[in-house]
């Protein structure tokens, strides 16, 4: 193995084994220091930031393509292989390299925020699970292996939107989300699938095979849906502002940077399929456009810091949905760099804004001034009350989802167990647990 | 006498000690009443070690009997270390080591008479009111009815003419339909495929749980179709048995849509165990080497998920209440943390977590529906997302979402208990990080199994596909593939 495979194999790994590494010790009973914690965080990311600069370095000197690490199959059915392969090229090691700074980022500010929270030691264990599933969904060679780092990225995100577990609210929320990433995973799986049967393998290294239109179309508008629901993109956008509820830290790293940015990198990868289909992309082009629209004006009705930002982090990734739908892939992946980064910085900097803008006021000698006129202000005033209105309550998304679908599934299953209770005893009888009988089985048995 | 001059061959001796010394451990805790606990680890962990020798001593690519038997001897193991004192008493240890004996009676034989007697012997205790029976009266109607649906079917293979061996039954559809229908029947009470659904929840809420959990993962159900009417009915199996699979697929999204509802925990984790071994069915229906290879090792899977989701729930039971619910949030992480990560660990094993054993069983069965039934595998991935939610719930209502309050001290996992507990995780785990020492010999039985389907004659196009592309591969790609890996 070369150096290059090497570290692309570390950068990958190294997070995964030092959550493997916590969680069995704390199984044994053993809790690290905030202080050991923070500096294994730091050593661990800081050796992957020097991994990713290898990457880079040695891509650029050789001018290869991309840099593949092959393990075989990690397992295999007769013609059926799930490879396991991890792959480095000129799109996902700029990703890599996102994910590498910004979760060793957040490990350090973290370590001050969340200093004394008792949950403390939890926030750095799931800190390094999701920076091994989001460097395994951008690493990855194949959809298949996609999918295991992009689920793990959705099961992080979701146990740390609950992380204050004391209050229901939170976890609430968490659940939500997990129920609206499961739904939109279904198009992952079922665009994988379709690749399968259709090209005989999910791999896009050497590129994404060559599909018959209507082929290409189908499997792109299952990636669009696993997309959009990991973007938040319409009509899945209601879950973003409910995932605020987490700590600080995580809201930024997973939805300033780089979990929401997870559904623009599967659509930059699957481009050249994209590409071959008028009609995904243009689905593509309306869901971004629309998504940024929805952002943009339900933004401005939020009233605090953290989902005032969320939105705007919307509407940028619906903007760069548009430039992937219209295939100016280099813009869109500049796009989302420029954007991962100014925006976990508001985000961290979101819990000091008062300070911020106190120490800005004092600085200049007064308000800093309006920016001009707003566009809203152009519209008649039952107009704009009836926007107002519309963006209080998210443009109905919640509303819509839950009444369409949620509620109509819920009354599904109260009848479904109406079903099952007709002709069942009555559910008071008390049950007993261990036997208590004392004679012998086999007596009881004939009598 | 066998050929080397010996009374009895090695293989049915031991298999016999794995089978036996389980009943006699019944018969001593009953007679002796002391020790319930020592004595049944003592039978179980034999019959483990009976069972691992005879899974060495197996032909490669025909071990799935075997491999049963070291699963099921082992759940039961863990049971016997996991089950609470307040349960440990002498009836249900006997319970436990009988459907341990009669379940690896089932597994092992050759021998269709032998067969029923273990099926119904695994019964018997959910039938008498003293023992484990449920309030309801749905658990014993369908253990009951499923035996008389076997009985029957046996009974009319004999009066056939037919012998009874599974292994001389092999592709000569004894019996005809009526056998075959009557086997089906079996399969749907005993499984609870839809319509006859309902009894497993009743079980689950009213019997005890270890024991109902044993109970439910011997799958007989799966057994049946695997052993019994795929070898033995390949052309009535190749034209209606997709009907079967309907009916899996249904009960998966009927009681995965069911568990959404649901506020008791036990009929809610039984919902969960339900849906994801409907799934087993359909897996094993597809007539694909995916879809049955996922389908052998998702068995693996459900059996340890959620004997461990059950075992969890009854220290849960015990510690804090007989009647927690999901309807409100009861914050017992903060109390139990480890039994709270099992939980959760479990949970997501079943519904197909990344870095678990069942992210590569989900993905085969996935892949093996869709190739045969397009429009019916679709069913699976959304039964297993709405499970996945529910698991979720689960999880929040019964360990988070409230602010522990109070001095009183609840013990986390026990020593005894967590050994236990860290032996099914790293199952779950590290089968799923190194899969394919379990799926290439699951695959290799796949071919066991499915080669009884080889001489079907009437085929749809799409299984034409399946058997240019899945049972026409010898023996020797799948060494080759083994070997690769």
């Amino acid at each position: 193995m070369s150096l290059s495979q090497t570290a692309l194999v570390f950068v990958v790994m190294a997070p995964g084994a030092v959550f493997t590494l916590l969680a069995s010790l704390w199984l044994l009973g053993w809790v690290p220091s905030e202080r050991v914690l923070s500096r294994i965080t730091g050593l661990t990311f800081t050796a992957c930031l020097f991994g990713v600069a290898t990457l880079f370095w040695t891509l650029a000197a050789s001018h290869a393509s991309a840099i593949t690490v092959t393990f075989g199959n990690w397992f295999a059915v007769h013609d059926y292989r799930f490879p396991l392969v991890l792959m480095a090229d000129r799109l996902s090691l700029p990703f890599l390299a996102m994910t590498v700074a910004l979760s060793g980022l957040i490990g350090q500010f973290s370590a001050t925020y969340l200093h004394r929270e008792s949950g403390f030691f939890r926030f750095f264990l799931f800190l390094h699970l999701f920076a091994f599933g989001s460097l395994l969904a951008f690493a990855a060679g194949s959809f298949d292996l996609l999918i295991g780092g992009w689920e793990l990225v959705g099961i992080t995100s979701v146990f740390l939107i609950a992380f204050f577990d004391q209050r229901p609210a939170p976890v609430e929320n968490g659940l939500r989300v997990f129920a609206v990433y499961r739904a939109a995973d279904i198009g992952l799986l079922l665009g994988a699938f379709a690749l399968h049967e259709w090209a005989g393998n999910a791999s896009f290294v050497g590129g994404m095979p060559a599909l018959k239109e209507a082929h290409a179309t189908v499997v792109c508008l299952f990636l669009l849906l696993a997309a959009a629901g990991k973007a938040a993109q319409i009509p899945f956008s209601g879950w973003l502002p409910r995932a605020m509820e987490g700590p600080t830290p995580s809201s930024a790293i997973f939805y300033g940077a780089i979990s929401i940015h997870a559904g623009a990198y599967l659509l930059l990868r699957a481009q050249p399929l994209l590409a071959q289909t008028q009609a995904a992309a243009a689905c593509v082009i309306v869901i971004g456009a629309a998504t940024a629209i929805y952002g943009t004006i339900v933004g401005r009705a939020s009233a605090d810091a953290k989902t005032s930002l969320a939105f705007a982090s919307l509407t940028q990734v619906g903007v760069i949905f548009v430039e992937i739908g219209f295939g100016w892939r280099s813009v869109a992946v500049a796009h989302v760099l420029g954007h991962a980064l100014v925006r976990t910085l508001q985000f961290l900097r979101s819990p000091s804004m008062l300070h911020d803008y106190h120490r800005m006021h004092s600085a200049i000698g007064g308000e800093i001034s309006p920016t001009g006129k707003h566009l809203e202000d152009l519209l008649p005033q039952a107009a704009q009350v009836w926007l107002y209105r519309w963006a209080l309550d998210r443009g109905h998304l919640d509303t819509i989802l839950d009444r369409w679908f949620v509620h109509r599934l819920l009354q599904i299953s109260r009848l479904f167990s109406r079903l099952d209770e007709m002709g069942m005893t009555a559910p008071s009888i008390p049950r007993k647990e261990s036997s208590t009988w004392m004679r012998s089985p086999f007596k009881e048995a004939v009598k | 006498m066998t050929a080397n001059g010996a009374w009895i061959s090695p293989a049915l001796a031991v298999s016999g000690v794995a089978i036996t010394l389980p009943w006699f451990g019944a018969i001593l805790v009953m007679a002796w009443r002391r020790h319930p606990r020592i004595v049944g680890f003592m039978a179980s962990l034999i019959s483990v070690a009976a069972s691992v020798g005879l899974l060495l001593a197996a032909p490669d690519g025909d071990s799935l009997r075997e491999a049963l038997m070291v699963l099921f001897s082992s759940v039961t193991l863990a049971s016997t270390m996991m089950l609470p004192k307040r349960d440990c008493d002498a009836p249900t240890m006997a319970g436990i080591l009988i459907i341990l004996g009669a379940t690896l009676a089932s597994y092992s034989t050759d021998n269709l008479a032998v067969f029923l007697a273990g099926w119904i012997l695994t019964a018997v205790p959910f039938l008498v009111r003293s023992w484990f029976r449920a309030p309801s009266w749905r658990p014993a109607t369908a253990l009951l009815l499923s035996s008389v649906a076997l009985s029957l079917a046996i009974a009319l293979i004999s009066a056939s003419g037919h012998a009874l061996s599974i292994q001389a039954l092999k592709g000569q559809s004894p019996g005809g339909t009526a056998v075959f229908g009557l086997l089906v029947a079996a399969v749907i009470l005993r499984k609870g495929i839809c319509p006859a659904q309902a009894w497993v929840a009743d079980l689950a809420e009213g019997a005890p749980a270890i024991p109902a959990a044993l109970l439910l993962n011997g799958h007989f159900g799966a057994l049946v179709v695997a052993r019994l009417i795929l070898p033995l009915f390949p052309s009535t199996a190749g034209n209606l048995f997709p009907v079967l699979s309907w009916f899996a697929m249904a009960t998966a999204l009927y009681v995965a849509i069911r568990a959404l509802t649901e506020n008791s925990p036990r009929r809610l984790l039984s919902f969960l165990a339900l849906s994801q071994s409907a799934v087993i069915l359909a897996g094993l229906e597809s007539r694909t080497a995916e879809g049955i290879t996922g389908a052998l090792v998702h068995w693996f899977v459900v059996t340890v998920s959620t004997m461990g989701l059950f075992g969890v729930l009854r220290l849960l039971e015990v510690r804090f209440s007989e009647n927690l619910t999901a309807s409100r949030y009861l914050g017992l992480a903060q109390h139990a943390p480890r039994l709270a990560v099992s939980f959760a660990v479990f949970g997501l094993a079943l519904v197909g977590l990344p870095g678990t054993l069942s992210f590569c069983s989900q993905d085969l069965l996935i892949h093996g529906t869709l190739m045969s039934h397009p429009a019916v595998g679709v069913v699976l991935p959304i039964a297993t997302a709405l499970n996945a939610v529910s698991v979720f719930r689960l999880f929040a209502r019964l360990f988070l979402g409230k602010r522990h309050t109070g001095f009183t001290h609840m013990a986390d996992a026990l020593p005894r208990e967590r050994w236990v507990l860290a032996a099914g995780l790293l199952f779950v785990v590290l089968g799923g990080l190194f899969p394919n020492l379990i799926v290439a010999q699951r695959s290799a039985e796949a071919d066991t199994v499915a080669g009884g389907l080889r001489s079907t004659s009437k085929t749809r196009p799409h299984e034409a596909v399946f058997h240019d592309r899945a049972l026409a591969i010898s023996g020797k790609i799948v060494r080759h593939v083994i070997a690769e890996n």
